[in-house]
């Protein structure tokens, strides 16, 4: 009689298949608060869900928890979606959780008050950081997801008003809880410099609160903020406002609307040009029109019109310099025949024999007194002369032959010793009187 | 290497507003309107032949490739 003994995997796998049956069990809403918390290392989340009276075990699986835009933990009041089912190994049933919320919206908004009014106290939101978006970008960086409506309108955007602007995408979850650390690691990196962006899109499409939460987080909000590059968010819509939103450089109400902000259409890029073109026309025209009136008043000048005028001024001056120089050289001449007339008249000029008077004067003193000192000196030196001839009588040895000493020379020596003649020596005897020429014949010393 | 269309246009600005400073003589302003009429007509050409750029994606590996949106 075994068979009415049940084997209890057999009983359980029933009681499963009357969870799995029932179609109010298929789709459960709960409200609790987690308890038991467990994170396990694959990614499935375990806790309890419970109230005042009654508690139910809950599981996450990691399909579902990867969704969450927040991380759950003990004493947290939640809104939870899903099924329940038995888990025959335990002989359990548990929730399997779909969904999860954070139970009151209100913890929400007052969350992002708190995060809003932080911020804006260190200044983020200041008008005076925020960057200019410029006008014509060649290359736009986009963050958000690669899938969705969000990419599709801002590329079709792009594509469609400026079609030669680049665009590079940087993907990025923009839902549950990893978004907003991988919104952050992408406006680094497309921050970098190594992309060479204007301008940067940070954004996703519409959504609930929770949807958009991960562009409230304060570190998403501190990378718009330090990011070089200028940023334009575009989360959700019209009537979403993130902090993302009040950080960023500018706000687009929707992804269309910040592809719109970030480039302009071919259209208003030719309509610039066009005006560019007016402008630089209407300037080259004024200018040339200026220049030509400036020619025209100078070539229209008095003096450039009646060339003569030029010259008759001039001929009037060169009268005036004929005259002067006449009237100089009137005064010139006439001082000179001053000077003349006064050479003229001079007493020297016209007696010039007076002057030769003079010098004939001055001559025949000059020839008296020359006569004069001349016949000084001859009689002077005639008296010397006498006295000298007396004194040279004197001493002359030819005068003592007067007395009558002879001379006797030898080729014209006077000869004083006997010795300096030899026998046979031809002399000259010299007598006051005459001379003789001798031959020696007898020496006596 | 070609001009970029940006930098041509953004020349093209800078020679419009300096002329409308006015401070410029007749010979450097023929000059420069030669130059700013060159500007544009390159602009112009640049915006009539442009094709559509290809977007780009980064992915895990850090490497940029063709991305297209999925329809």
């Amino acid at each position: 009689m075994n068979e009415k003994y049940l084997k209890i995997s057999d009983l359980n796998i029933y009681i499963k298949t009357i969870f799995d049956e029932n179609p109010f069990l298929n789709k459960v809403f709960l409200r609790g608060e987690i308890s038991n918390f467990k994170n396990h290392s694959r990614g499935h989340l375990y806790f309890t869900l419970k109230d005042e009276a009654s508690r139910i075990s809950a599981v996450m699986f990691y399909s579902s928890a990867i969704t969450l835009n927040f991380t759950p933990e003990d004493g947290m009041n939640v809104l939870v979606e899903g099924r329940i089912s038995c888990y025959p190994a335990q002989g359990t049933y548990q929730i399997y959780v779909e969904k999860m919320e954070p139970d009151g919206l209100g913890n929400l908004y007052i969350e992002f008050e708190k995060l809003k009014e932080k911020l804006s106290k260190e200044g983020l939101f200041l008008e005076e950081c925020k960057k200019a978006i410029p006008k014509i970008p060649k290359r736009v960086g986009i963050i958000t997801a690669p899938t969705g409506a969000a990419i599709k309108d801002i590329i079709s955007t792009i594509k469609r008003r400026f079609p030669i602007c680049e665009t590079i995408l940087f993907p990025a979850l923009v839902q549950g809880r990893d978004a907003a650390p991988d919104i952050v690691r992408q406006i680094k990196e497309a921050d970098s410099g190594k992309y060479d962006l204007d301008v940067l899109i940070v954004g996703r499409g519409g959504g609930s609160i929770e949807d958009l939460w991960a562009f409230n987080e304060e570190i998403v909000a501190r990378a718009i903020y330090e990011a070089n590059t200028p940023i334009i968010s575009a989360v959700g819509h019209e009537i979403d406002f993130t902090i993302a939103d009040f950080v960023a450089d500018m706000r687009a109400p929707t992804p269309t609307g910040a592809a719109e902000m970030a480039v302009p259409t071919t259209t208003e890029i030719i309509n610039m040009l066009n005006s560019y073109n007016i402008r630089l026309n209407e300037f080259m025209h004024n200018l040339i029109h200026k220049s030509k009136l400036r020619l025209d008043s100078a070539t229209s000048s008095y003096i450039l019109k009646n060339p003569l005028s030029l010259y008759e001024l001039k001929e009037q001056k060169l009268d005036n310099l004929i005259e002067i120089l006449n009237n100089n050289i009137t005064k010139r001449i006439s001082n000179y025949n001053l000077i003349l007339n006064n050479f003229n008249n001079s007493y020297i000029l016209k007696n010039p024999y007076s002057l030769f008077e003079v010098k004939k004067e001055k001559l025949i003193y000059n020839s008296n007194t020359l006569y004069h000192n001349l016949n000084n000196i001859i009689t002077k030196n005639n008296h010397n002369y006498q006295i000298l001839l007396n004194t040279l009588k004197l001493v002359n040895p030819l005068s003592i032959l007067d007395k009558g000493y002879s001379l006797v020379t030898k080729d014209d020596t006077i000869i004083k010793n006997s010795t300096n003649l030899k026998i046979n020596d031809i002399i000259k005897i010299k007598m006051h009187e005459g001379s003789v020429t001798a031959q020696v014949e007898e020496i006596n010393k | 290497m070609e001009k970029s269309f940006e930098d041509a246009l953004k020349e093209l600005e800078v020679i419009v507003k300096e002329l409308e400073s006015g401070n410029v003589e007749l010979d450097a302003a023929i000059d420069k309107y030669t130059e700013a009429m060159k500007l544009a007509k390159y602009c112009n050409e640049k915006l009539k032949t442009a094709t559509d750029k290809v977007n780009k994606i980064l992915t895990d590996n850090k490497e940029l490739v063709d991305f297209e949106i999925s329809e």
